[in-house]
């Protein structure tokens, strides 16, 4: 499937800010099963130097630097991409939990390094006992590794409510754990951190996933959106994406930005700003199939 | 062997009298037959001649002048506060030119080797590919910055390394902890060097003993050399004062000529760095970065920590010799690598590790977590990375056997959850060197911090440390009660000529470069402190004034209580807060309720307590700005023995307090370089003074109904032109005369047109002094003060009768100076720079 993207952000600063830098991670990072075929990044004010180059994870990432007072910032992202469906995983057909703790916890040759660095935790997926005693039940002595982890996945779908109200970006695990609520990333940090407090490599994806108009109905302009789920990392058959949001195992339908330990690696937009006092921001996505 | 330690006589003399090491440990003194121990003999002899009073004598000496220099306190302490540790033994610790040998070499190697695992953690990362070094040590660790992989500086990431080194009571030694985020509090070694040098010099002559010297200059000169520019701005770059090593980075930098810098100061432009200066940004060539790597850039690095300047991970990627050490350089202090090193020295350097940690397991291994865990309370469990503190401050971590049964399941469970960045020491014990206590000497268990730095030929070691008394149960430079000693390295050749250890020869070269690029910053805190040292005073002179009121019988005049009345009532007015006494009181009563708030009271905000401690906070944030001489005097002023002073002390306080003012005015006014920091902090003494004056003549004068020759008098006191008067007129004081000479007269360095006429004149020669062909704010406002000062005439001021004058000329400048002060401020000090914040874009709600 070919699908243009369009990803605009603006931020409204209620006083002018005399300078502003800002990390952004909104380019695609070309992957096996996705071309980036067209890609640009629109900025205003126009930045007094903008860098691109490929972040410690392999990701495309912009850093930009506006000097001179303004108090509006616009990011516009847009691409065109082809996707193709990932190869269909047979959960049972992998080798068991423990067998890829050992795997990547011990070795001499080779290590695949870009698979053991997401063993760790990070600072957004700190394991708490309480994350250990939730993820346990899923992993029962020589389950398959994929099918452990999708059935946690599965379980995180049923026990926690979808709710945009209940959580911010500072809200720790522990709080979403108890209350079970929350939105994609406290869904997928939750996750990760199960993931890899049973010793077990996971990773964070950022994307958008395309939503169905209603039926019958006409698709609603920017009512798109970014999208974070979970991958992780089986011998047999590589990174394997999970949504436990959807409770889905992504396909075609899911647009990959780019991966990261968690959140804070790759935040579409994070920035440092002098000045702007109170700030509000405004997000419009759409993606929309093209052929 | 232990019988024959206990059994064998001390030699003879009183310090060795009650000398008994513990049976079985090492101690540097005495050997295992009780024997004086060779390179300790002459030092030992000396100090035995001293006699046991001069002794105690010269041991208070020194620890007076570690109070004095500021070692022990960080800013906000109290310098009368005896209790902050940091105590230096008069007894240092010597270490044998063969043993030093030893140890130096074993040093260079360890930093060689951590150099070169830093160079692959951030290059190739083939030690972790081959697992010879586990990745999720690395990977769990916070101190790996991952936008710092690919930056490859030319020269040594790792510029300075430090290690706490113990010997055990095997009598081996082990490295303990590795430092390679900073300096490691090198400064606080230097600091201790040079007071023990002033206290007891003669005895570090007996013992021929290495000198530090050239070890620094050789460590300057490597620092010229890398930045490859020929007069290069070397910056070192602190959090500030309320960091526990804030001594040691102001007491080094100025060691070594460089710039004090904190991030506020460092901007970030087009991926290169620079220094705000009163002249706009200048290029920095270098930075010695004493931070944490970790803070040293929201952007990219900690997005809460907001301690370096944005960008600074581009500047680095720009220049990759920017920064040393190198921003990540942190990751080789990790704990956990203990085991992995002597296959790392194999492998990296293809010789074997010469000097080795102590035993040390890290906790993400799963065999060595298995075998932890079978007998758990053999080990203590400590953080594998904790970070350089001020030294001692390491934790001694957690012995299982000494917590609550029931905590072996939740260990267990911890382990199995963070095991990555925990590791399981065993403890070895510590041998033992001398200390000196109350009869004579005792043997105390202890560990070093040796300092190594990169040189042009290579890694040097510094011929001495920070040796510390240490908590025996611990693996660690555990040492809460800060006991330090110096330690020296005997020389068996002649000491090189002397070099004397206050002027490297390089130094001379970069001062005065230095301050040339004045800081804002730092004009800002000079600005402050010329206000807050005036306000001090004059508050010190009002408060002297009114007690010597206070007796009716003494002074000058019966109006005299009346008079200081009305000056204190305008001091305690400034804030708004505070009820003064009505009129039914009478004035005795009121003064004596005054004085007590301006003097001890700690919560007023206009009082003498708070405004010293104002001052002395000012005066944290500038100290290698001011010479020692200049520091210590204003450090003498203590405020908190104002709270609840008796009368009589209060007055001897203030005296005191007038001198110490005095004597820094004039230290500053002989020796502080005329450039544009002097001029800071000369406007704001003056402008303190200008307005402090115009403000009493209005309060004594203008404001009251009737005035006598006390007013008079008291305004001749405060503006300490009581004896110019007296010279000049011979007369009792007459109020258009006393107007003249405090307002008037540009010759009187007291009088309001002086100080007006000394900040236009600052102003003049500052930069942005004209904006084309307009005058700038500041300068206009100082035009129109100066000139109506200059338009008025004495007599016409005095004249009560129509429309006053005075009232006017006064009203104007307590009116404008305040903003003759805000005006400077915005031109010089970047106010709109507030600190930054963050912004993120949340992942909208989906489903």
């Amino acid at each position: 499937m070919k699908f243009d993207v369009s990803h605009k952000t603006v931020y409204n600063y209620s006083a002018m800010v005399s300078h502003s830098s800002h990390c952004v991670h909104l380019t695609p990072r070309p992957i096996a099963r996705q071309t980036v075929e067209r890609h640009s990044l629109m900025i205003e004010p126009a930045p007094t130097t903008r860098i691109d180059r490929i972040d410690y994870f392999g990701n495309p990432v912009s850093i930009l630097s506006i000097d001179g007072a303004h108090s509006e910032f616009v990011v516009h992202a847009r691409s065109t991409i082809v996707a193709e469906p990932p190869e269909p995983v047979d959960p049972e057909a992998t080798c068991a939990w423990e067998d890829v703790q050992q795997r990547v916890t011990t070795g001499n040759g080779d290590l695949d390094l870009d698979v053991i660095q997401y063993l760790s935790p990070s600072r957004l997926t700190q394991p708490i006992p309480a994350i250990l005693t939730y993820a346990r039940p899923s992993f029962p002595e020589r389950r398959p590794a994929i099918a452990a982890a999708w059935d946690l996945a599965q379980r995180i779908f049923q026990d926690f409510k979808f709710d945009a109200t209940a959580t911010d970006l500072s809200t720790p695990l522990s709080e979403v754990l108890r209350n079970r609520r929350g939105v994609c990333q406290d869904f997928s940090h939750l996750m990760l951190s199960c993931l890899r407090a049973m010793h077990l490599p996971a990773r964070y994806v950022s994307g958008y996933i395309l939503t169905k108009p209603p039926e019958g109905g006409e698709r609603l302009q920017g009512a798109d959106a970014s999208h974070a789920w979970v991958s992780i990392w089986a011998p047999e058959c590589g990174w394997v994406d999970m949504d436990p949001t959807n409770k889905i195992m992504p396909g075609e339908e899911h647009i990959t930005i780019a991966y990261g330990r968690d959140y804070d690696d790759v935040c579409p937009i994070s920035g440092v700003l002098l000045g702007g006092r109170e700030h509000g921001v405004r997000v419009a996505v759409d993606v929309v199939p093209t052929s | 062997m232990t019988m024959s330690a206990q059994q064998a006589l001390p030699p003879s003399g009183s310090l060795l009298a009650g000398y008994r090491p513990i049976a079985g440990v090492r101690d540097e003194l005495l050997d295992e037959h009780g024997r004086l121990r060779a390179h300790w003999a002459d030092v030992l002899e000396a100090l035995e001649g001293l006699g046991d009073h001069e002794r105690h004598q010269r041991s208070d000496r020194l620890n007076h002048r570690v109070r004095e220099l500021g070692i022990a306190n960080d800013i906000y302490a109290d310098p009368s506060n005896t209790e902050q540790p940091w105590h230096l033994d008069l007894i240092p610790l010597i270490i044998s030119p063969a043993e030093w040998r030893w140890l130096e070499a074993a040093m260079i190697q360890r930093a060689r080797l951590m150099d070169e695992i830093l160079k692959d953690v951030y290059g190739e990362q083939n030690l972790m590919r081959r697992n010879l070094l586990p990745p999720s040590l690395v990977f769990s660790d916070p101190a790996f910055l991952r936008p710092c992989v690919g930056i490859k500086p030319t020269g040594s990431p790792l510029q300075f390394y430090a290690a706490d080194i113990a010997r055990g009571a095997d009598g081996m030694w082990r490295i303990i902890d590795s430092h390679a985020e900073t300096m490691a509090g090198i400064g606080f070694a230097l600091a201790n060097r040079v007071v023990l040098t002033q206290v007891a010099g003669d005895l570090s002559k007996t013992a021929n003993i290495m000198r530090l010297s050239s070890f620094f200059s050789d460590m300057q000169a490597s620092l010229f050399a890398r930045s490859e520019r020929p007069d290069p701005r070397i910056a070192l770059l602190t959090s500030g004062p309320t960091n526990s090593d804030y001594f040691s980075h102001a007491y080094i930098a100025r060691y070594l000529g460089c710039l004090l810098v904190e991030g506020g100061d460092l901007s970030v432009v087009n991926e290169r760095l620079y220094l705000k200066t009163l002249e706009g940004l200048k290029a920095i060539d270098q930075v010695v970065r004493c931070t944490e790597a970790a803070s040293s850039d929201p952007l990219e690095l900690n997005p809460s920590d907001f301690g370096g300047p944005v960008g600074l991970v581009q500047a680095a990627q720009y220049n990759p010799d920017l920064i040393v050490n190198a921003l990540g350089s942190a990751i080789v202090e990790n704990r956990g690598l203990s085991g992995y090193l002597p296959r790392l020295c194999q492998e990296l350097l293809g010789e074997p590790l010469t000097l080795g940690d102590a035993p040390r397991y890290w906790l993400g291994d799963a065999e060595a977590r298995e075998q932890v865990l079978r007998n758990p309370d053999k080990w203590i469990f400590r953080a594998a990375h904790e970070g350089t503190g001020r030294p001692g401050r390491a934790t001694a971590g957690r012995i299982l056997s000494a917590l609550d049964s029931g905590t072996t399941e939740s260990l267990r469970t911890e382990v199995e959850l963070f095991g990555q960045s925990m590791v399981a020491e065993a403890p070895v014990g510590f041998a033992t060197t001398p200390s000196l206590g109350e009869n004579g000497l005792h043997p105390v268990p202890y560990a070093v911090r040796i300092f190594v730095s990169a040189t042009e030929d290579g890694y040097r070691v510094m011929p001495g440390g920070i040796a510390m008394t240490v908590e025996t149960q611990s693996v660690a430079l555990s040492a809460p009660s800060a006991l330090t000693r110096d330690v020296w390295i005997s020389s068996d050749t002649r000491s090189r000529p002397h070099t004397s250890l206050w002027r490297p020869a390089i130094e001379t070269a970069t001062v005065d470069r230095s301050q040339r690029a004045l800081q804002s910053r730092v004009a800002d805190n000079l600005f402050w402190l010329g206000r807050y040292a005036e306000r001090t005073d004059w508050i010190m002179r009002a408060l002297r004034s009114a007690l010597e009121r206070l007796d009716q019988d003494v002074g000058a005049s019966p109006d005299g209580p009346r008079a200081a009345r009305r000056c204190l009532s305008s001091l305690i007015a400034r804030d708004s807060d505070v009820d003064l006494p009505g009129p039914e009181v009478s004035d005795i009563d009121a003064l004596n309720w005054m004085i007590g708030q301006l003097l001890c009271n700690d919560t007023h905000v206009c009082g003498l307590i708070q405004t010293v401690e104002a001052l002395h906070r000012t005066l944290g944030h500038i100290r290698d700005r001011l010479s020692l001489e200049a520091w210590r005097t204003l450090r003498r002023l203590r405020a908190a023995d104002l709270r609840g002073v008796a009368r009589i002390d209060a007055l001897e306080w203030l005296e005191d307090g007038l001198t110490s003012i005095a004597a820094f005015n004039g230290l500053v006014h002989e020796n502080m370089t005329r450039n544009f920091g002097w001029a800071f902090l000369d406007m704001g003494r003056r402008l303190e003074r200008a307005y402090n004056l115009s403000e009493a003549i209005d309060a004594l004068i203008v404001k009251s109904e009737e005035h006598s020759s006390a007013e008079l008098v008291l305004l001749l006191e405060l503006g300490d032109s009581f004896m110019t008067y007296r010279s000049r007129y011979r007369l009792e004081p007459m109020l258009h005369l006393v107007l003249d000479l405090l307002c008037l007269d540009e010759a009187n360095p007291r009088s309001i047109a002086f100080q007006l006429a000394a900040i236009s004149n600052h102003l003049e020669h500052l930069p942005k002094g004209r904006l084309g062909n307009t005058l700038s704010e500041e300068r206009r406002l100082v035009l129109g003060l100066r000139t109506s000062v200059q338009l008025a005439q004495a007599e016409l001021l005095a004249d009560k009768s129509g429309d006053s004058q005075l009232r006017d000329v006064l009203t104007e400048q307590m009116d404008k100076l305040p903003r003759l002060s805000d005006a400077i401020m915005r031109s010089y000090f970047n106010p709109s720079d507030e600190r930054p914040s963050r912004v993120f874009t949340r992942l909208e709600p989906t489903q």
